[in-house]
């Protein structure tokens, strides 16, 4: 519905009809050439602002941070390009990167973008970041004009997953009130927030990449359900939705589904209940490794798909499905027969009801789901009653994020991860203080890979390593080795689009329905 | 056949008595059924089978109304119960205990008034952990005020009236008269003042479920109920929030109409009605 040429009057009278038969409210989003609207949900909403040192971009959902760019960013097969970095390389010992940068970058406020500023950009989200992990830096320095060099405190092989997520600030205009106003040197220009409705966006004109095509982007903070209803009303131009509401048929639009590795799982603590300080660390019916395989064998996720997605996912088999540094020896059919025959073999046998028992203790297990997800929930109901049928009596919680973390380290609990870094393998399954740190578990060989995947210099190594340590043939965190976590399916991030409006190709969206979707705007196009 | 209004009073007080015990006995008995999934019959809409249809998970509408009125009843007796029997103590203790013990207890209840009600709850229900404890304590700590104060007017014209008068000149304590003269003449205020706290028991249980402060969201509770079913209203699921919301009402309005029939049959004015 882009709006033509005025030639003659006649044909302004004729678009103006046109336009009003149309409808009132589809002229409100498009009353401008080349301008979109998105929406996402309230969460979304970047509560500290706009600058990457309180999570704007590098935060628990990583993604472009469009206002500021990066030094290098993430292609579409999640193997690393630059942007701001014209070469990057790291050293023999993994200690020190260093970067050029290109010379012609100028900030939206005029002045030149130089490795000063990158070299504050790091420190300053070293010394500030409350939600991206920033300690192996020791220190960023700017040699000269366009060089930069990170010195490590350890080797970190995955550093440019990091320089593809941290926009670089202005060191002159950067001060504690940056995030309400930024300014940078990305795609897009922020010119107007209202906080807790909207964002609207403009094209940098004096964008040093290719010119983005799109002129204005306006994103609206709403909840899937008013998301909805802006979409029925014609208000919006992209609109998230969620599955259960995929079968709505609107005029107008289609559905676009982006594949993910948003997944969702549930941890089984590995060790033997032990109390320490209050909290209960283990659980004797999950710490048994073949009760672990026989629920990962149990799990049907294609039927899980299609009821509690409306078949808008895909299985998921690991934290990283997909990504270069995934290791298929993942992949585990269901198999009922085979679970109950595992189940026999680690002597749980059927009792009166139906339901497992071994030395009097029957086979329970809580599954907790995060207060008011709908979609957890119908994952940890789904799972239950898969579960029942291998004979496990399983409870199903909403519990409120304030204690659930507590609660994971004896039960399980639905967690949802997913991002364009390997390090996300690290968080999960690495130990810390002799146990990983979300759910009690702990293998030297699977930290023993992972500590060599950080230290390699070169990323294809590091790879292979981050496979290994998913599973080398003999252990790992897949069904024949530990399973300390089962993964049930990646959620299709869905949105209603506007008929005309060309999303580019997304890259394969991380975990958060949110701002993933704009990472490409630039290159949407109105037919 | 007519009836007078004290025949139709008591009517209408089997009536709801029998309605809401049957709710609370049937909703405790299908809670197993009520949280049981079954994804092969989502969102039906109402038929013979699921009178009230079923909900995105395949739970059957109509054992979850059931279990959540059930729970509301029960969480209200709890609760009415404990503001009731504090609202009586509280009650005789200003009148009966002295002039400092009565500027405390109605500086308290003025205080516990003067505080928006439902922020007051989500408060305590919030420092006690949310949950069915959070709600329990929070509603019983917040409903006592109105009764208490109406049990403080009452015994302080008991005091002034003559027979209480002279059980003090013969020597009887304090502790004695209150229990012996005054519980007496209080006790069906007292009751009926209790019945007539259920239903805002109820609805105030609801409402901060439904603000996601009080029953965490697998329990088949009404607030959790009604705030599942908005999300789900604009694609024209219309029954996830339709029955049980009447059901709500239905519940609420038997309380009321209960407590009136108590009064109307105790109160000595409306005795030939």
């Amino acid at each position: 519905m882009r709006r033509r040429r005025r030639t003659n009057l006649l044909f302004t009278a004729a678009v103006a009809a046109i336009f009003l038969m149309a409808g009132s409210a589809g002229v409100l989003a498009n009353g401008e050439d080349n301008s979109v609207v998105v929406t996402m949900p309230a969460t979304s909403e970047p509560q500290s602002g706009f600058d990457p040192a309180y999570g704007w971009g590098a935060g628990e959902h990583v993604h472009e941070p469009l206002i500021q760019s990066t030094l290098v960013r993430t292609t579409k097969e999640l193997g690393i390009e630059n942007d701001l970095a014209t070469d990057y390389s790291c050293s023999e010992d993994g200690l020190v990167w260093t970067v050029t940068i290109r010379e012609d970058v100028k900030f939206t406020d005029g002045e030149p973008l130089t490795a000063q500023d990158v070299a504050f950009t790091y420190n300053n989200c070293r010394d500030n970041s409350s939600v991206n992990d920033f300690t192996m830096l020791k220190e960023a320095v700017a040699v000269d004009d366009t060089t930069v060099e990170f010195h490590m405190n350890t080797p970190y092989s995955i550093w440019p997953y990091t320089m593809a997520i941290v926009g670089i600030v202005p060191e002159h205009a950067y001060d504690e009130n940056y995030g309400q106003n930024p300014i940078g040197s990305g795609r897009y220009i922020m010119k107007q927030w209202d906080k807790g409705q909207q964002v609207i966006f403009e094209k940098n004109p004096d964008y040093y990449g290719e010119e983005p095509k799109m002129d204005k982007v306006t994103v609206l903070f709403m909840e899937e359900d008013a998301a909805l209803a802006a979409a029925m009303a014609g208000q919006v131009d992209v609109a998230h939705t969620a599955a259960a509401y995929s079968d709505q048929v609107i005029d107008g639009y289609e559905l676009l589904n982006v594949a993910t590795v948003d997944n969702r799982g549930f941890n089984l603590p590995c060790t033997e209940p032990e109390e320490v300080d209050g909290v209960i660390y283990g659980n004797a019916f999950t710490s048994d490794v073949n009760v672990r395989r026989a629920i990962n064998l149990a799990i049907d996720r294609q039927e899980m798909i299609d009821h509690v997605l409306n078949g808008y996912g895909t299985a998921a088999y690991s934290v990283c499905d997909k990504m270069p540094w995934y290791n298929a020896a993942a992949v585990t059919e269901y198999n009922l027969d085979e679970a109950k025959k595992l189940m026999e073999e680690a002597g749980w046998e059927e009792g009166e009801d139906g339901i497992r028992e071994k030395d009097g203790q029957r086979a329970e297990l809580t599954l907790m789901f995060s207060n008011g997800d709908s979609v957890r929930q119908a994952l940890a109901e789904d799972s239950a009653n898969q579960l029942r049928e291998l004979g496990i009596d399983v409870t199903t919680e909403g519990v409120g994020w304030d204690t659930a973390y507590d609660r994971a380290q004896s039960d399980a609990l639905i967690w949802g991860w997913g991002a364009h870094t390997p390090m996300e393998l690290y968080n999960i399954y690495h130990t810390i203080d002799g146990s990983a740190e979300l759910s009690p578990y702990a293998n030297e060989t699977v930290d023993k890979y992972m500590d060599e995947a950080l230290q390699t210099s070169d990323l294809e190594e590091s790879y292979e390593l981050w496979k290994k340590a998913q599973w080398d043939g003999s252990t790992g965190t897949v069904q024949e080795g530990d399973i300390p976590w089962i993964w049930l399916c990646n959620i299709d991030h869905l949105y209603f689009v506007r008929d005309g409006l060309k999303v580019a190709d997304q890259k394969i969206h991380p975990h958060g329905h949110g701002w993933s979707i704009v990472n490409n705007v630039d290159e949407w196009e109105w037919e | 056949m007519r009836l007078n209004q004290r025949q139709k009073a008591k009517g209408l007080l089997v009536f709801a008595f029998i309605f809401l015990t049957a709710v609370a006995i049937s909703g405790y008995f299908c809670h197993d059924a009520a949280m049981a999934t079954d994804f092969s019959i989502k969102n039906m809409p109402p038929c013979l089978k699921y009178p009230f249809g079923t909900d995105w998970l395949g739970r059957n509408m109509f054992y979850r109304t059931l279990t959540g009125l059930s729970m509301s009843i029960i969480i209200g007796i709890c609760a009415a119960g404990v503001s009731a029997v504090m609202a009586l103590l509280l009650g005789i203790s200003a009148a009966t205990l002295g002039k400092k013990a009565d500027s405390v207890i109605t500086f308290l209840i003025d205080m516990v008034m003067g505080i928006p009600h439902i922020l007051l709850l989500i408060l305590i229900s919030y420092a006690c952990g949310k949950g069915l404890k959070g709600v329990i304590v929070g509603v019983a700590l917040t409903h006592w005020t109105s009764l208490a104060r109406l049990i403080r007017a009452e015994v302080l014209q008991l005091k002034e009236s003559e027979y209480i008068q002279i059980a003090g000149k013969l020597g009887h304590s304090r502790l004695q008269i209150a229990y012996k003269h005054m519980l007496p003449h209080l006790l069906p205020q007292f009751l009926v003042g209790l019945v007539l706290l259920f239903p805002h028991a109820i609805l105030h249980e609801s409402s901060i479920t439904f603000l996601g402060f009080g029953l965490s969201t697998e329990q088949p509770a009404i607030g959790v109920i009604l705030s599942e079913s908005m999300k789900y209203l604009i694609m024209g699921k219309w029954w996830l929030a339709l029955f049980p919301g009447i059901m709500l009402v239905l519940t609420v309005v038997l309380f009321d109409v209960g407590g009136n029939s108590l009064r109307k049959i105790w109160d000595p004015n409306s005795v030939h009605e």
